[in-house]
């Protein structure tokens, strides 16, 4: 069955939607690009879907589970075990290092080997070298990568990124959407990214259009000729 | 920019949005204010009350004679005879304890008729000559007619009440013959009050006075005494106001901090405003305002709950002055307008003063930085090296000022270098701060788990706020030790001092009113009828009197130099033997002083003193000096041979009993009790005296204690609140720790980790200053405030207890702030900012 769920999921802010009975599949390894105009609900997706927030009406699934239906102890360990997240401010702990901040999940989950996997996925995104650095002593490209490797450490089962590329140059940003597509490629982790650009709707398995809240269509450009 | 806009979007917006936060500020600033009001007005209480105990009746006074021992009668003749019209006003002065209250009362004899003023009842003045009359002051609540018992030096008896007196407060009045019996004063007075006529000039009556009185009288304009009193006290109070404004200081600091944090906040918006046009002056005046403001709330709400805490205050500092130094009832508390006003003029001083540092930085914040998202650093401005080596100067300094010798007697140089460590210390911590947290980090990382690593990383990394937070509550700390380690010296040193001084088996004294000026008398022969029993080898009997030496009060004392021979263990200061010094003591003129006279007068061995003593002047050499601990008004003391040569008055103040060896403390405490039945005597064995000094010593104490606990309590709010606007400020960052996998719990347990670190920091900076400040305490500022020397000891126990209590303080200060972090939502707080 698919990794994630929309169940005519409906969300509302004061009375106005966010959403409004979204219903969407995604599926293992998939790469999905989430487009839109500003304020049509995207972020309000890529949070319900992580678990960080929760539908108004409708149900979400996420490996198998309803979220809304568990607790908070059990959120956390979803959190842990299954879900990424990559912020388009790129929000890395200031008074860590580099490395630090991509051990920073294993440490919070309690996982054995921290730093051998944190320098492994420093390694994927070519962030090894930079391991004792502080994050003000990185640009916003490397800082991107870092969040990446972050997010990536505990082999999660869905990456969830919101605007990676927004506060990056062009040419930057496309370094980091072929990053993540390797990733997902290699790993078989599934994407689920909100994005304005366009070369990202290129490089997606699966574009989905949301306006208003709703989806206003979906669209599967890679599995054309 | 209009400035109001700028104070009310700058300032007032925020100071509503954390209402909690600004209203621990607000609490900060009011206890600070509050203590130092509370002990200014106590103390003023409390040294203004004597004046209202022997000196109702006062009148006006203009001059008063009085002697060692007692002024002659002949004197007020030879003054009666003197062809000017003064008008004389003869008095005995004492105490007495109302049986029914144990009040402790003045008890006068003055003449009945000239100067009480008192209608003789229908018998004439022959009334007041009956003894067991008595007139009350007004405020003593009887009417007459009632019946009181009254107890005075060892003997007790029911007096009735004659009449009622204006202005007498709440003092019990005899006429001048029959207190004189009761007192057993001879012919003698104790004070002659003189009013003279205007016609001279006060300097040529006061020499036409002293040439007709005889030598060894003591010719004093009237509040001289007052004066002498208030001059005594001044060290006492000295060192209390000082301790009060611990509170303030400590406070400063969390104002300093409060405001600090405030501008590194507004940092971006303060840039806004000025891109958008306010001045400097305009930025520097709202911050000022805001401290300001805090300091006037604080100040106003302070001088209330002042005026509460000093009733409190009042008590005890009443029972030390009454203990230590001078016979006192309370003055009532009078909270003057001019005094309200400069409780609140502190408040918002200290406030202004506090955050001018910061203002000062955010009115130089230039209107580029509204562009400089992103960079937090908060620590461009740490200098932290430089303040080490800066703070490492302030130390030496400190180091220079305490070997400084005190100024006006008052050990201004040893204020000066408690403030100097004390600023040398603060400029020194955020070099440890970050050194210590940096090293911490990954230890803490691994015993403690990740949640210990973020605190300590987050408090390395926002240096600033640290270091003064860190401060603020180390400065408390170090006080705590230091006034803990100096009172904990001292009881030890007392303690062991009176295992050697105290070495008979039973002490009396009469059941009369005692204190430090107040020398009531048993019976001439008690000493006799006690050397009678079998079980008792020795008497010594010691006699008191209250002198007057170099315009400040002391006792003259003696006591049996050769029983004191026999028995004394202690070591002179000079290392001299007690046998040996008081072997030269009996039929020479030769005293020695204690500790505190000594250093209080200059007086060093082979000095000679000039006591007019028994009408003449007569000189004495000061052959030892000796340890003690009993009182700062400090000692003279001669054998008794010499004393009654010169004051051959017999009766004791204080009997020591020595039992034979082998003998039954009990049966001999037994026997002396009912040799002296029908006497008011307290018979106290040796380890019950002992009691009694400590509980005094304990009491004495209990004030400086409190004022700690303020300071402490003012330092742990302010972690309180600065952690509360840590976790505000750092919102987006637990929420991101949310995303990252981060339990509520884990969340909880970085920011007490967080407040357990900032009080391990604090508690390791305050103990290691506080045991600079205490060797300041007990070398330099007790020594030259009170003159005793006080060897030093770590009261381990104590020390112990208050860290760890002032440590788990600090922990829970954090479960507020905790507990907001955890209820903040993560999608709210993460693209804040
Ligand atoms: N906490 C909130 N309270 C009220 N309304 C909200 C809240 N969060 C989002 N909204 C509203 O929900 C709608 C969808 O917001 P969302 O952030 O998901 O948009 P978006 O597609 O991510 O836009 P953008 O591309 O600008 O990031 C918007 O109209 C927004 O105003
Ligand atoms: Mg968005």
């Amino acid at each position: 069955m698919a990794l994630l769920r929309f169940n005519h999921v409906s969300k509302l802010y004061s009375g106005a939607p966010a959403l409004d009975d979204v219903s969407l599949d995604v599926e293992r390894g998939q790469f999905v690009v989430l487009v839109g105009r500003s304020g049509c609900g995207k972020s309000t997706l890529l949070n319900v879907a992580g678990a960080m927030d929760f539908p108004t009406s409708g149900e979400v699934v996420l490996d198998g589970v309803v979220t809304s239906s568990l607790s908070e102890t059990a959120l956390t360990l979803l959190r842990r075990g299954t879900v990424g997240f990559v912020f388009q401010s790129f929000q890395l702990l200031p008074s860590l290092s580099v490395l630090e901040n991509v051990e920073l999940p294993l440490l919070l989950a309690r996982r054995p080997r921290a730093s051998e996997t944190a320098l492994d996925r420093l390694r994927q995104v070519e962030m090894e070298d930079y391991g004792a650095r502080m994050p003000y002593q990185l640009s916003g490209g490397q800082m991107q990568r870092v969040a990446i490797a972050r997010a990536l450490v505990h082999s999660p089962a869905l990456l969830l990124a919101d605007e990676p590329t927004g506060n990056l140059d062009s040419t930057t940003g496309d370094v980091i959407l072929k990053l993540l597509q390797n990733i997902a490629r290699k790993q078989q982790t599934t994407i689920l990214m909100a994005t304005h650009s366009v070369e990202a709707a290129e490089i997606a398995d699966v574009v989905v259009r949301l306006r208003d809240g709703r989806v206003q269509e979906v669209l599967e450009p890679a599995s054309g000729p | 920019m209009a400035y109001q806009k700028i104070f009310y979007r700058l300032i007032l917006r925020p100071l509503w949005r954390e209402r909690l936060r600004s209203a621990l500020m607000v609490a900060t600033v009011a206890l600070g204010v509050a203590v130092v009001l509370a002990i200014e007005l106590a103390g003023e209480a409390a040294a203004g009350s004597f004046r209202s105990s022997v000196e109702t009746l006062a009148g006006s006074g203009d001059f008063e004679v009085t002697a060692t021992g007692g002024v002659p009668a002949e004197v007020l003749a030879r003054l009666v005879l003197l062809p000017h019209a003064f008008k004389l006003r003869p008095r005995i002065e004492d105490y007495a304890v109302i049986a029914a209250s144990n009040r402790v009362v003045p008890f006068l004899g003055v003449d009945m008729l000239a100067d009480a003023g008192a209608n003789p009842g229908n018998s004439g003045a022959d009334e007041f000559q009956r003894g067991g009359s008595i007139w009350v002051g007004k405020d003593a609540g009887w009417k007459p007619g009632s019946r009181v018992r009254l107890t005075v030096n060892d003997g007790s008896a029911d007096y009735t009440v004659r009449g009622v007196i204006e202005g007498a407060g709440e003092a019990i009045i005899t006429d001048l013959a029959p207190a004189a019996r009761l007192l057993g004063r001879g012919s003698n007075l104790d004070r002659i009050l003189i009013d003279v006529p205007p016609s001279r000039p006060a300097d040529q009556w006061e020499s036409i006075l002293r040439a007709a009185l005889p030598d060894g009288m003591t010719l004093a304009p009237r509040g001289a005494r007052t004066e002498e009193n208030r001059r005594m006290l001044a060290a006492f109070r000295w060192n209390l106001r000082v301790l009060s404004y611990i509170a303030l200081l400590v406070g400063a600091f969390l104002i300093y901090n409060t405001i600090s944090v405030s501008v590194v906040r507004r940092r971006e918006e303060i840039g806004v405003l000025r891109a958008l046009g306010a001045t400097r002056l305009s930025v520097l005046g709202a911050f000022l305002s805001e401290a300001a403001c805090l300091g006037l709330a604080g100040g106003i709400a302070g001088v209330a709950l002042g005026r509460v805490m000093a009733t409190a205050c009042l008590r005890l500092v009443a029972a030390t002055v009454d203990s230590l130094y001078v016979s006192s009832t309370p003055a009532p508390i009078a909270l003057t307008w001019a005094v309200a006003v400069a409780g609140i003029a502190i408040g918002v001083l200290v406030s202004v003063v506090s955050a001018l540092p910061p203002a000062l930085e955010a009115s130089r914040v230039v209107p580029v930085e509204a562009m400089a998202r992103g960079r937090r650093d908060h620590d461009v401005h740490m200098h932290r090296w430089r303040d080490l080596a800066l703070g490492a100067a302030l130390a030496v300094a400190a180091g220079l000022a305490s070997r400084q010798p005190p100024v006006a007697g008052k050990p201004l140089f040893g204020y000066l270098a408690v403030l100097l460590l004390i600023g040398g210390a603060v400029l020194a911590t955020p070099a440890l701060v970050s050194v210590l947290s940096r090293a911490t980090a990954t230890a803490a990382g691994r015993i403690f788990g990740v949640e210990a690593m973020l605190a300590s990383r987050s408090l390395a990394g926002s240096l600033r706020r640290t270091a003064v937070l860190v401060g603020a509550l180390s400065t408390a700390i170090a006080m705590l030790s230091a006034v803990g380690i100096m009172v904990g010296s001292f009881r030890q040193t007392v303690l062991l001092w009176m295992e050697d001084r105290l070495r008979a088996d039973l002490y009396l004294r009469p059941a009369g009113p005692a204190g430090a000026d107040r020398h009531p008398t048993l019976a001439p022969g008690t000493a006799a009828r006690l050397q009678r029993i079998p079980e008792v080898a020795a008497v010594d009997q010691f006699r008191a009197y209250e002198i007057s030496y170099n315009g400040l009060p002391a006792t003259l004392g003696g006591s049996d130099a050769r029983i004191a021979g026999r028995y004394g263990q202690r070591p002179f200061l000079s290392g001299a033997r007690p046998a040996d010094v008081f072997a030269q003591l009996p039929g020479r003129d030769h005293v020695i002083v204690s500790e505190p006279f000594a250093n209080k007068h200059g007086v060093k061995r082979g000095d000679t003193l000039e006591l007019p003593l028994g009408g003449r002047r007569i000189h004495f050499r000061v052959i030892e000096i000796y340890g003690d601990y009993s009182n700062e008004r400090g000692y003279i003391i001669m054998d008794r041979g010499t004393l009654l040569k010169y004051l051959p008055d017999p009766s004791p103040s204080n009997v020591a009993v020595y039992l034979r060896p082998g003998a039954n403390l009990e049966q001999g405490r037994r026997a002396v009790e009912n040799a002296l039945a029908g006497r008011k005597v307290m018979v106290f064995t040796n380890r019950s005296l002992r009691k009694e000094a400590i509980r005094i010593f304990d009491r004495t104490f209990a004030i400086t204690y409190a004022l700690e606990a303020v300071a402490v309590f003012v330092a742990i709010m302010g972690v309180a609140g600065a952690l509360l606007a840590l976790v505000i400020d750092r919102r987006r960052e637990f929420g991101l720790l949310r995303f990252l996998g981060a339990s509520t719990g884990q969340i909880r347990r970085i920011i007490l980790f967080e407040a357990g670190l900032l009080g391990l920091l604090a508690e390791i900076a305050g103990v290691a200053l506080g045991y600079l400040l205490s060797l300041l305490l007990i070398y330099v500022i007790n020594r030259q405030s009170f003159g005793w020397t006080i060897e030093f000891h770590w009261p381990v126990t104590v020390l112990l207890s208050a860290l760890s209590i002032v440590y788990a303080a600090t922990v829970l200060a954090a479960l507020y702030p905790s507990q907001v972090a955890t209820q903040l939502v993560p999608i709210e707080v993460i693209h804040e900012d």
